[in-house]
């Protein structure tokens, strides 16, 4: 059995052995204790998330006054998030560092938690654009191009996001999120991380596409390949992919118009009906602009999350010997914190093939170190604003480290520098091979994860716009369809960006004499008007009173609506299936004595809050 | 799936108790041996086991990071809370369901105050509860564990079943006339005749009440006695149902039940007897002794009586809290006078301990390490108020508990000490003579204490938090007789929702919220919390502070969460008398909201009438 130990906080070292050490096996007994894994653990002062899956343990920790529910909710979008991209998580703790999978964590927690207020974080919903003064218009050019792509066969959906927020979006919201990584991994970069050896790059500084792998589970994969609509559109959807393409224009401005010898019936809304899972961007009367809530704000409010994340795993696999390197190094992990009590049967195993495992202990500290170093890095940068920062800090630490791999492999094991980069080799040829989709799954895949499908991601960036589709993996060696692709979506692409560009961020509205929040639980969007940063005593009642009553929601199924009051403020919160809105009447309030009144103001907030939300296209009736 | 346990920092346990369900599991996981005699002990061990991980693991974190657990959940539901009581961790568990992690946390802070009833200053000292809580002796340990349990049981069954223990207050029988009549006579006849008889071997009676199941007949309270606090009553009426469980809670057949208080009736071998009971006061908990007299099944008859010496107990606390004081200045690094400070001089204090000693060893209660604290502190050779005098203080602590112990624990009383049986038989004479009449009549009006007119109103609760009582119609679910509510599968309904109500508004009071409105399903939810002055105005409402997740339940029974209240809003209304108040309500939800408020508002007018009962 092996161990591998990441936290990412400002945590002294030596608090974050201590802590994974006794979170992992308190956990452990408790879950033996009751038969099932355990999902939250609360401290006085924290609370932890919990995931325990197959021999992985991860736990995500956040203060206290978070909702239970959001906290969960957190960590398992931050697991999907890594095997969206890394694929199975058993092979990818096999084949990187844990330098390199500590930084790839440090980088999806990172954008999760760049939601702009403390209410993203409540809902842990989607960053959408501010459509306020967004001429509708550009809405719809953006869903026309995403449907142009999907004419080409390879193309399974697509999303557009502008300067990290969604414009407009074919897929599911958990699908959009874990899209949106890559996005802005990418994003103010003039060429790209190298994630795991498929990504390439064409193009321009300016106009750049790119492509990566990525894993979906079925599930997913089953809404983009069969929606729920029909789709009359896309029946050559079962022709054999691969097919020389014909040529036809595919992708429209909204200028244009349809010509007879394109296929028309693409475009005619009842043959077509729109992807089920389009997203409207949010139309808050948000008093900050857009441009103003992305751009660096060395004054924002720290995020409540406060990013310490604790991943274990242990796993026993009897054939993990193609990967023996990595498991040498997580055998060292083993030895600091289980006293080395099974590493004797792993190395058993291992003793067919070439396992240096004890050579890498000497090295553990200075690993230590390295890991140190990113992760405080990240808690400075606070996410998405300073993303270039953090992604070249990310990249120098992984030449530090490569340098490092190999003084190690020099020194701890007596291996020659050749042979170490043979290995690598053989790793990565392995590597290769499980990517490669045509293959037949490796043996050691059936035992788990095997569910996960690999497609490719597909990025085309134009300035701060970015186009990422979902294709499947012949879309890669499939040149003609590349090109098409790329080249009929340009124009448009540009087209839309200047005109994003442009738009004027409008005037900051006055504060509306109350505060609400809407959130949409099927497209997984957030409607307010709290800001993120001029959180006033107002805005933090209500958010208080907020996460209470979502909590609540999320307790009890039958909860349709609540009114709580304390001396200050009194919030109103109602639900349906779909959606959750929850408002405030700003303003001192009336003396009261808080016994039953009915002249009570609070009482007659459900009639103003109907009556409010109404030009915020909320509905409450 | 249940359990409850106390383990000490050295992953002792103190204490334990489990359900069969619970305990099956465990045996089918450590395949304890079926055997005999065997299996008791062997069950301990696994108890042990099992859990010692999670122990050492605590104070791993309390040592290490100043942090603690508070609670663990799993994918299948469990609930595992923990809380440290000093030196002491409880743990407490569910994994059927029927208990959320607040109920857990509320049963580890009764446990908590029925230890401190029991034992009372002893729960200071860790070693001391130690020997307490786990005697050498496995037979006395046995019988202390199964005392233990059936208390627990008897909470959990009148936390399920009884709105008095759901809210916290106790419930009077609402009838001023008789109520007034009942003060009367305990205060003329029957305490009055107690006190001045040579057979009460020192002891006096303080209070007395008569209790009709877990509802308040009638309360009185002599002139000499300090105020008996609500949390403290609510405590006394579940060992008064542990020892005379009414059947109103038992979900048998009548006859069944008539049986089974027949058996109940005679619970100890020794039924004159009565109970050590340490008691809050303003100073330190006081050592009382409490006989529960049965008047008829379901009507029982309690005194209180304070016991010889019982004013040792308040030097021992002033002393007591003196080193208490001093070890935590000199932990926080103070030397010399300022460990000292705000404390009365140290040579007085030295004086008056040293008088005390001498007093004790005339007592035969001799205190060891006194000497050795006296040479450190005030001796030239001596380091004087120093880190160094740590040891010698905590020991000072320990000899002290141990005093008070010796003093006042129950075997250490000597069973003569006692009210003399003929004067107890005498007085449960007397008083079933006086009730005589009216023992069918209160047997019935304790299950239909109020009626209500509402139309589209389901249920209420009034409570008035200044004196910790509550007005409530019944809710019998599992009684033969029909509540107002009918029975059978809606008043079930109805009263799992009135519980999950309570939980809810104590959780968003917990958070500084005084007024809740809930639409759930079918059924519209009110929760009030307000204050007046004593004439009945209505005062403005405050920000009320919101507490940590990890603080005392609210409540009155645990840490009482009221009192505490009252206090803060009272600084802000120093000159005049304030109480709290609160209502729920359950309505139908087709009922439009201007009606539920208006009959929210008027139902809290009407009650407020029959809270003004006299207690005396």
């Amino acid at each position: 059995m092996s161990m591998t130990v990441f936290v990412l906080l400002q945590t002294p070292i030596d608090q974050q052995e201590l802590l994974c050490g006794q979170l992992a096996g308190v956990c452990r007994c408790v879950s033996e204790l009751s038969s099932s894994p355990v999902r939250l653990l609360h401290l006085r002062k924290s609370k932890y998330a919990v995931r325990m899956k197959d021999k992985f343990l991860w736990a995500l920790s956040c203060v206290v006054d978070i909702p239970d529910v959001s906290v969960c909710d957190l960590l398992d979008q931050l697991i999907a998030l890594f095997c969206f991209y890394n694929g199975p998580v058993r092979q990818s703790y096999q084949l990187y560092s844990k330098q390199e999978l500590a930084l790839r964590w440090a980088r999806y927690l990172c954008h999760l938690q760049g939601g702009s207020t403390e209410l993203h974080h409540i809902f842990s919903c989607l960053r959408t654009i501010d459509s306020t003064h967004i001429d509708p218009l550009l809405l719809l050019k953006a869903a026309l191009i995403l449907q142009a792509c999907q004419r080409c066969p390879l193309v399974l959906a697509g999303c557009i996001l502008y300067r990290g927020r969604v414009v407009s979006t074919q897929m599911p919201p958990a699908l959009t999120v874990k899209v949106m990584v890559y996005e802005t991994q990418t994003y103010s970069q003039d060429f790209q991380v190298t994630a795991n050896g498929l990504s390439s790059l064409v193009g321009s500084p300016f106009s750049s596409t790119a492509t990566t792998q990525v894993f979906l589970m079925p599930t997913e994969l089953h809404m983009l390949r069969c929606p729920p609509v029909d789709r009359a559109c896309r029946s050559h959807c079962n022709q054999p992919p691969c097919q020389p393409s014909r040529s036809r224009l595919l992708s429209r401005t909204l200028s244009d118009t349809p010509t007879t010898d394109t296929d028309s019936s693409s475009l005619d809304p009842t043959h077509c009906p729109p992807p089920s899972y389009k997203t409207v961007p949010s139309s808050p009367r948000s008093s900050l602009s857009d441009e103003l809530c992305f751009s660096p704000s060395p004054s924002r409010v720290n995020t409540p999350i406060h990013s310490n994340l604790m991943n274990q795993s242990e796993y026993f696999t009897p054939d993990s010997h193609v990967h023996s390197t990595s498991n040498g190094t997580n055998l060292c992990a083993v030895e600091e914190h289980l006293a080395g009590l099974n590493i004797k049967q792993d190395i058993d195993a291992n003793s067919g093939s070439e396992t240096k495992s004890n050579g890498l202990n000497s090295d553990q500290d200075i690993q230590s170190e390295e890991i140190k170093a990113p992760a405080n890095g990240y808690e400075q940068s606070n996410c998405l604003d300073n993303h270039s920062d953090l992604d070249s800090q990310i990249k120098s630490e992984e030449n530090k480290l490569d340098a490092n791999n190999h003084v190690t492999n020099k020194n701890g094991n007596g291996e020659t520098e050749e042979e170490a980069k043979t290995k690598s080799k053989q790793i990565n040829r392995k590597l290769k091979e499980k990517n490669e989709p045509t293959n037949t799954p490796s043996p050691h895949e059936t035992l788990e994860d095997t569910s996960l499908v690999p497609l490719v991601l597909y990025q085309h960036r134009v300035k701060g716009l970015v186009l990422a589709l979902l294709v499947e993996p012949e879309f890669i060696t499939d040149h003609s369809a590349r090109e098409e692709v790329h080249h009929s979506s340009l124009a448009s692409l540009n087209g839309l960006e200047a005109h994003l560009r442009n738009t004027s961020p409008g005037t900051p509205g006055p504060p509306g004499p109350y505060t609400f929040a809407h959130y949409d639980c099927i497209q997984n969007t957030l409607t307010t008007n709290v800001c993120g940063r001029s959180v006033g005593p107002q805005d933090q009642a209500f958010v208080k009173a907020t996460k209470l009553v979502h909590s609540h929601f999320s307790r009890l199924d039958t909860l349709q609506e609540a009114i709580v009051r304390n001396a200050s403020s009194a919030v109103y919160g109602t639900r349906t299936t779909a959606q959750e809105t929850y408002f405030l009447q700003q303003g001192t309030p009336v003396r009261n004595s808080g016994s039953p009144d009915p002249q009570d103001s609070a009482f007659s907030l459900p009639r103003k809050a109907r009556l409010r939300l109404l030009k915020h296209g909320v509905n409450l009736l | 799936m249940k359990c409850l346990l106390l383990a000490n920092e050295s992953a002792e346990v103190l204490f334990y108790w489990t359900d069969t369900e619970f305990e099956q599991r465990v045996q089918e996981q450590y395949g304890v041996s079926q055997e005999e005699g065997e299996r008791l002990p062997a069950f301990e061990d696994s108890i042990n086991t099992l859990f010692a991980p999670i122990i050492i693991s605590c104070s791993t974190m309390v040592d290490r990071l100043g942090d603690n657990y508070t609670s663990f959940s799993t994918e299948n539901n469990h609930i595992y809370v923990l809380h440290q009581f000093e030196e002491c961790l409880y743990i407490a568990v569910n994994g059927d369901g029927d208990e959320t992690e607040e109920d857990l946390k509320r049963k580890i802070f009764v446990m908590k105050k029925l230890t401190e009833i029991m034992f009372g200053m002893v729960t200071f000292s860790g070693a001391l509860l130690r020997k307490e809580l786990r005697p050498q002796d496995t037979e006395q340990r046995n019988r202390l564990w199964k005392k233990l349990r059936s208390l627990l049981e008897t909470y959990s069954r009148l936390r399920e079943n009884d709105q008095s223990f759901l809210v916290e207050a106790v419930e009077r029988l609402i009838h001023p006339t008789l109520c007034e009549q009942c003060i009367e006579f305990l205060e003329r006849r029957l305490v009055q005749q107690i006190n001045s008889n040579m057979d009460r071997m020192g002891e006096e009676v303080l209070h007395a009440f008569i209790l009709v199941h877990t509802k308040l007949l009638a309360f009185y309270s002599s002139r000499n006695a300090s105020n008996l606090y609500s949390s403290d009553l609510l405590a006394l009426i579940i060992l008064v149902q542990d020892l005379y469980p009414s059947k109103i809670n038992l979900d048998e057949t009548s006859e069944m039940a008539e049986d089974s208080l027949q058996t109940l009736e005679a619970p100890t071998p020794d039924p004159s007897a009565p109970s050590r009971v340490f008691l809050e006061s303003k100073e330190c908990p006081m050592p009382h002794s409490m006989y529960c007299l049965p008047l008829w099944p379901g009507i029982t008859l309690v005194l209180l009586t304070k016991i010889p010496n019982s004013h040792v107990a308040t030097s021992v606390c002033y002393f007591l809290e003196a080193f208490v004081k001093l070890e935590k200045r000199l932990c926080e690094g103070h030397e010399g006078a300022a460990a000292m400070r705000g404390q009365p001089s140290v040579q007085e204090q030295r004086s008056r301990l040293e008088k005390l000693i001498k007093t004790w060893a005339g007592m035969d209660i001799q205190v060891s390490g006194q000497q050795n604290f006296k040479n450190k502190a005030f001796s030239r050779s001596g380091s004087g108020f120093t880190s160094d005098l740590l040891p010698s203080c905590r020991n000072m602590k320990t000899q002290l508990c141990g005093v008070y112990r010796q003093f006042f624990a129950a075997e250490c009383m000597g069973s003569s000490q006692r009210l003399a049986p003929h004067l107890q038989e005498r007085a449960l004479s007397m008083v079933q003579e006086k009730l005589m009449d009216w023992k069918d009549f209160l047997l019935v009006k304790s299950k239909r204490n109020i009626t209500m007119e509402f139309p589209g109103l389901i249920h209420f609760i009034y409570v008035d938090r200044s004196n910790g009582q509550m007005i409530a119609p019944s809710l019998n679910v599992t009684d033969r007789t029909v509540s107002e509510l009918g029975k059978g599968p809606l008043a079930d309904f109805i009263k799992k929702k009135v519980w999950s109500l309570v939980a809810t508004a104590q959780r968003y009071l917990q958070k500084g919220y005084a007024t809740v409105t809930l639409r759930d399903g079918d059924y519209f939810y009110c929760y009030f919390l307000w204050f007046e002055n004593e004439t009945g105005y209505k005062l403005e409402v405050i920000d009320i502070p919101s507490s940590p997740d990890d603080g005392a339940p609210v409540g009155m029974l645990t840490c009482d969460y009221y009192r505490k209240l009252l206090r803060y809003y009272s600084k802000k209304h120093q000159n005049e008398v304030v109480k709290c108040y609160e209502l729920f309500t359950v309505h139908l939800g087709v009922i439009p909201n201007e009606y539920i408020l208006q009959h929210c508002s008027q139902l809290a007018r009407k009650l407020w009438e029959p809270t003004r009962i006299p207690l005396l």
